[in-house]
């Protein structure tokens, strides 16, 4: 047995408690040895001392979080387990010293920290060959920008191009605004040499006039097929990149501004094609156009039409503007806006504009647009600024309409969508009934995968993009989403996020490659297991797994695609047979952490586990300590690596325990969701809904299990919501399993 | 303008930019200006209002704007301006489009206004002045003691000043109606048109004791000095008739001798006229100096700013140092004529009195202007019961 347990005796902690006594508990089950100064040089050496000698291979560190010190606590995870047993932030530095109590917790977390170690063996890798070459959807200069990226990098890449040319949007526009000092002058797009670079490349193959017919596989190992130009043709990439741009919104919708009724009234996409044609006419006859009114948010920001700010259309409008006044001097350029949004740097590009004398700014509402006989137009505007309402005579008035996703099929409108993918709610018979389903469309991607053809998208179309820390993730492994696809960008912020999805795409194949996760536990090399002679193809496994790692074959057995795994652990959960489990987390694992916990037989007050997220609840619990907070001593806390994970026998193993309580604490969850793993606390509040029926069965209240969500910054509301639980449970007595 | 349609005026737009509101277009309507302002009204107050007047050139209701006159320009407002609008400086060349809007004959208005046409300004006294003496036969340096009667015989600078005189108050009646036309319009068309004289006692009681002036609170040196031009302008004038008093109801003439029997006949004694005329000269070397002082504090305080808060336009400058020249000159004239220097005292005495021609011709279409224009603007403001105070 190559057990150690350290216990450092620094930050309080030789202070508030009785180290001998659990230098004992340690001593039990292998050697136990303590240091002052356990994260110096000397106490680092004192563990690997014992490695190298003592034959330890399952470390034990009782000293502070696990979220820090991981430097100095780095023993190769391939042959040794360590394990970080939380003395500081989660006891000394909570509770009161030298107190019984504070003792009894100290000591169960060592004990509960031993049995993880026991139970845990280091992974054996699983390696696997991978094709260095990234499927770039999409031609413009989000996919262009990509693909000079991961050549680069020194990899290979396929651009996949819908349309006859390269350059997407961007080869449309007459000039771009500058994203650099002194922001001041227009700029010719530069486009052209990317589009240069991209045809003259070994390392990237373009195909024009192509389409996705297929993706089949997982990270690392993906086989393609696409169309191009009616011929099929296959071929094989480690990751893909989603860079198919957006879309105009529908002017014609907008018969409010007059769009459709009066030529003179044109889009800011229509108002780019004129200005590249060297001259702005009036599209009614042709005459040089002088004066030009820009209306912001042209349906937008507006819950009829688009009901977001698509964030590019005010420097649209701006260089639009400078267009008009570069051609007449004497050329009047009005822009009525609801807020003016030159986002970052661009707040110069706005200032410069703003200077201009023939450009005119105010906030507004356009609330009429009328044609005079010669085809000019009258526009009634309510300027807010000036406090009334005033016609303006212009020779055209351009809408800036809004950027929509590409993700979103033809007719397809962005305020009226179904939920998490994009498709038609059917009805269909089953033996139960009629009921409703929904039909996912396929439109871009034709992914084989269980979920869908698509990938999920969280709002108006836009691709789910795992929320604000990780902007390239999707909720599919080794697929990223780059550029206005994902959320309306102009075309330097798409050549930004291009390189970041690119590195991402990369990253992707080579941790893929040494078997290891991508993310968000980046480089956990643990791949769940399945005993498969114990599955009873209930399909819960498959189609809990946010990220599509199991599909099933025609019996309903599950059939793993292991590199799209994120090792969550949310299928262990869902797993009734429990035949789902890590080589270092399992249920079986938690199961005797739990039945490790020395449960008081007698006493007033409840006592409560906790399985808490090791994202969001565990870091707030440090935060918690950090700032000193007094929490109360009845809770231990078991960490999980996500809430998804909590299989329901962890919940009758505690009861039937004695113990009176058990308390989730996980991410938010729904719409503005910020589990890490997309779905682990929104699927341990659904098992919840159903372990009534087992406590029922128990002769217990179901109110004894308990689901909060907590976010990082929640830590302050902890002793309230611990404390609430805890009068709860006082209410319904002692559990009557106590000293079973 | 009611119904009428907007057409962008780019040309004023221009015009004000390059009269000195060049930031004016960096404004963003934040409204700090108006907040921390302490002249402001609190319905509808300036200047954030006319910030975007400005950048939308909206000429009419610009010039119909009675809160333009109400601004003091202490430059609070410029110094907490965020994007360094330096709303004070806007205000301030709005003004002097209006001064210029108003002028009669317009094309004056032009002259003055614009500092590249300093020299024709200046060319205009001394064109008729050179014209004057030479028609007169006084076109040379007079020999023996200098008396500045000899050169430019004081009823020949009667006749000019008293003529321009009489021009700039028709000039301004015209003015000041054109103006008040263009302030009586909606929103504040006049109900009270008898709280006129009320109005305008109030007001000149605010003008003499610099009350709205002093409400500024970052203005405590330029309080003073205007305080002094103030003083200086009003001790002159009182010296000047003083003078006319003298030349034609005492029948005393320059060099104003001591023992003039006229004088001595009125007043008495000799040492009572040499009392007479201590007090006589006292009083008008002391408003000199004030004016003097007044000017030099106005330099300094300019130069102390560094452009910081407010940039001084051409305008302003201008006309302080026309100020500045007509104190020094004065002066100058007065201390040469002590020394009996005849080839500088009659030259400098001739400056002196182009500067002067400058200040009081041009007084309709100067900065100086602002007299008249502010007391009317305030004036209707308080009518309107659109004034704080």
């Amino acid at each position: 047995m190559g057990l150690g347990v350290y216990i450092c005796t620094d930050c309080g902690i030789g202070e508030s408690l009785n180290i001998e006594a659990l230098q004992k508990i340690g001593g039990k089950k292998g050697a136990c040895k303590t240091h002052p100064f356990l994260c110096s040089k000397e106490g680092v050496d004192l563990i690997k001392n014992d490695i190298n000698n003592e034959g330890v291979n399952k470390i034990v560190i009782a000293a502070c979080s696990q979220r820090v010190n991981t430097d100095m606590f780095d023993f190769d995870p391939l042959l040794y387990i360590t394990e970080r047993v939380n003395l500081r932030e989660h006891v000394v530095w909570m509770q009161p010293p030298n107190d019984p109590k504070t003792q009894a917790m100290a000591e169960d977390y060592v004990n509960m920290g031993i049995v993880r170690a026991n139970k845990s063996e280091p992974p054996v890798p699983k390696t696997t060959d991978v094709t260095r070459v990234v499927l770039i959807i999409g031609g413009g200069v989000t996919g262009l920008t990509a693909a000079l990226e991961i050549e680069k990098a020194g990899y290979k890449s396929v651009v996949v191009e819908k349309s006859g040319a390269l350059g997407g949007w961007s080869k449309k526009s007459f000039k771009t605004y500058p994203a650099k000092a002194p922001y001041d002058k227009l700029l010719v797009p530069a486009i052209d040499t990317k589009i240069k670079a991209v045809s003259s490349s070994q390392n990237i193959t373009v195909h024009l006039e192509s389409a996705i017919t297929s993706i089949e596989g997982e990270p690392g190992m993906y086989d393609i097929e696409i169309d191009k130009k009616g011929a099929k043709e296959t071929f094989k990439a480690g990751a893909v990149i989603l860079a198919t741009g957006w879309k105009p919104y529908d002017a014609n919708n907008l018969v409010q501004y007059g769009y459709g009724r009066f030529k003179n009234v044109i889009t800011n996409v229509e108002m780019e094609d004129l200005a590249s044609k060297g001259k702005i006419t009036r599209p009614s006859d042709g005459k040089t156009a002088k004066n030009v009114l820009f209306v912001q948010c042209a349906g937008q920001r507006d819950e009829n039409h688009v009901p977001y700010c698509s964030s590019v259309c005010c420097n649209v409008s701006l260089k639009q503007a400078k267009y008009v006044r570069e051609a007449n001097p004497d050329a009047g350029a009005f822009i009525i806006y609801k807020d003016m949004r030159a986002t970052g740097v661009y707040e110069n590009f706005y200032k410069a504009m703003q200077n201009d004398e023939g450009i005119f700014l105010a906030k507004g509402e356009v609330k009429g647009v009328e044609e005079e006989a010669d085809g000019s137009l009258i526009v009634i505007v309510d300027n807010q600024l000036l406090g009334k309402e005033m016609k303006i005579r212009v020779d055209v008035v351009v809408l800036a309409t809004g950027m929509v996703s590409s993700m979103l099929p033809e007719g397809k409108a962005v305020n009226d969508l179904t939920k998490e993918y994009i498709g038609e709610m059917v009805k269909k018979k089953t033996q139960d009934g009629e009921i409703e389903e929904l039909m996912p469309i396929p439109h871009i991607m034709n992914l084989k995968y269980r979920q869908g053809p698509e990938i999920p998208h969280l709002k108006y179309g836009f691709p789910d993009s795992h929320f604000i820390c990780f902007p390239y993730e999707t909720r599919r492994t080794g697929i990223y989403a780059a550029g206005a696809v994902r959320s309306p960008m102009d075309s330097h912020q798409s050549s930004v996020d291009a390189a970041g999805a690119a590195l991402k795409a990369i990253q992707c194949i080579e941790l893929t490659a040494q078997g290891k996760a991508v993310h968000p536990r980046a480089g956990d090399m643990s791949f769940p297991e399945f005993r498969l002679e114990s599955c009873t193809q209930c399909r819960r496994c498959t189609v809990e797994c946010p990220f599509g790692v199991l599909d099933e074959d025609e019996k309903g057995t599950p059939r793993e695609h292991p590199y799209r795994c994120r090792r969550c652990g949310t299928c262990m959960g869902a797993c009734p047979q429990r035949i789902i489990s890590f080589s270092n987390y399992s249920v079986d694992m938690v199961s005797s952490i739990m039945k490790s916990v020395d449960v008081p037989s007698e006493g007033d007050e409840p006592f409560i586990i906790a399985l808490i997220c090791e994202n969001d609840a565990y870091p707030a619990l440090d935060m918690a300590g950090l700032n000193r907070v007094r929490l109360n001593p009845n809770y231990r806390f078991v960490s999980l690596r996500c809430l998804g994970g909590t299989n329901l026998v962890w919940i009758t193993d505690a009861l039937s325990k004695g113990v009176d309580g058990v308390l989730l604490m996980g991410c938010k969850y729904g719409d503005d969701y910020q589990c890490h793993f997309v779905k682990g606390s929104q699927v341990a509040s659904e098992r919840l809904s159903k372990v009534q029926e087992t406590l029922g069965r128990l002769m217990l209240e179901s109110e004894r299990v308990h689901q909060i969500q907590l976010q990082i910054n929640d830590w302050d509301t902890l002793p309230k919501i611990m404390e609430e639980f805890s009068e709860k449970l006082k209410g319904f007595g002692p559990n009557p399993y106590k000293g079973f | 303008m009611g119904d009428a349609v907007f057409t962008p005026d780019i040309g004023f737009v221009r015009g004000l930019k390059e009269g000195g509101a060049d930031t004016m277009k960096q404004c963003y309507q934040c409204a700090t200006c108006s907040t921390v302002c302490d002249l402001t009204p609190a319905d509808n107050p300036f200047p954030r209002k006319e910030m975007i007047m400005a950048q939308w050139g909206l000429k009419e209701e610009l010039s119909a704007d009675p809160d333009i006159w109400l601004c003091h320009n202490c430059n609070d407002c410029s110094k907490y301006c965020p994007r360094g609008a330096r709303p004070g400086d806007v205000l301030s060349t709005l003004r002097k489009a209006v001064i210029a809007e108003n002028a009669f004959p317009r094309f004056m208005g032009t002259i003055v206004g614009n500092a590249k046409l300093l020299i024709v300004a200046l060319l205009i006294p001394v064109a008729l002045f050179l014209a004057l003496l030479n028609a007169t036969g006084h076109l040379n340096i007079p020999a023996g003691d200098v008396v500045f009667n000899k050169f430019f015989p004081i009823p020949l600078v009667d006749a000019i000043f008293v003529t321009t005189a009489m021009c700039v108050v028709f000039v301004f009646a015209i003015s000041v109606s054109r103006f008040w036309g263009k302030l009586n319009v909606n929103p504040y068309k006049l109900m009270a048109h008898s709280m006129l004289i009320p109005s305008l006692i109030e007001t000149l009681k605010e003008i003499v004791f610099h009350k709205k002036f002093q409400k500024c609170g970052a203005n405590a040196d330029r309080t003073w000095t205007h305080r002094l031009i103030v003083a200086g302008f009003i001790g002159l004038f009182i010296q000047t008739n003083w003078a006319v008093f003298n030349l034609y109801v005492l029948k005393w003439e320059t060099p104003f001798l001591k023992d003039d029997p006229n004088m001595m006949m009125i007043l008495g004694s000799q040492a009572a006229v040499m009392m007479y005329y201590a007090v006589y000269k006292i009083f008008g070397n002391t408003s000199a100096l004030l004016l003097l002082i007044g000017s030099l504090m106005l330099f300094a305080n300019r130069i102390k700013d560094k452009g910081v808060n407010s940039v001084s336009s051409s305008f302003d400058w201008v006309f302080a140092v026309m100020v500045f020249l007509v104190c020094i000159t004065g002066l100058l004239s007065e201390f040469c004529r002590f020394a009996n220097n005849a080839q500088v005292a009659y030259p400098m005495y001739f400056i002196h009195l182009v500067c002067v021609f400058y200040i009081i011709a041009y007084l309709p279409y100067s900065k100086l202007a602002h007299m008249v224009y502010r007391t009317t603007a305030i004036v209707y403001a308080k009518m309107a019961k659109r004034d704080v105070m």
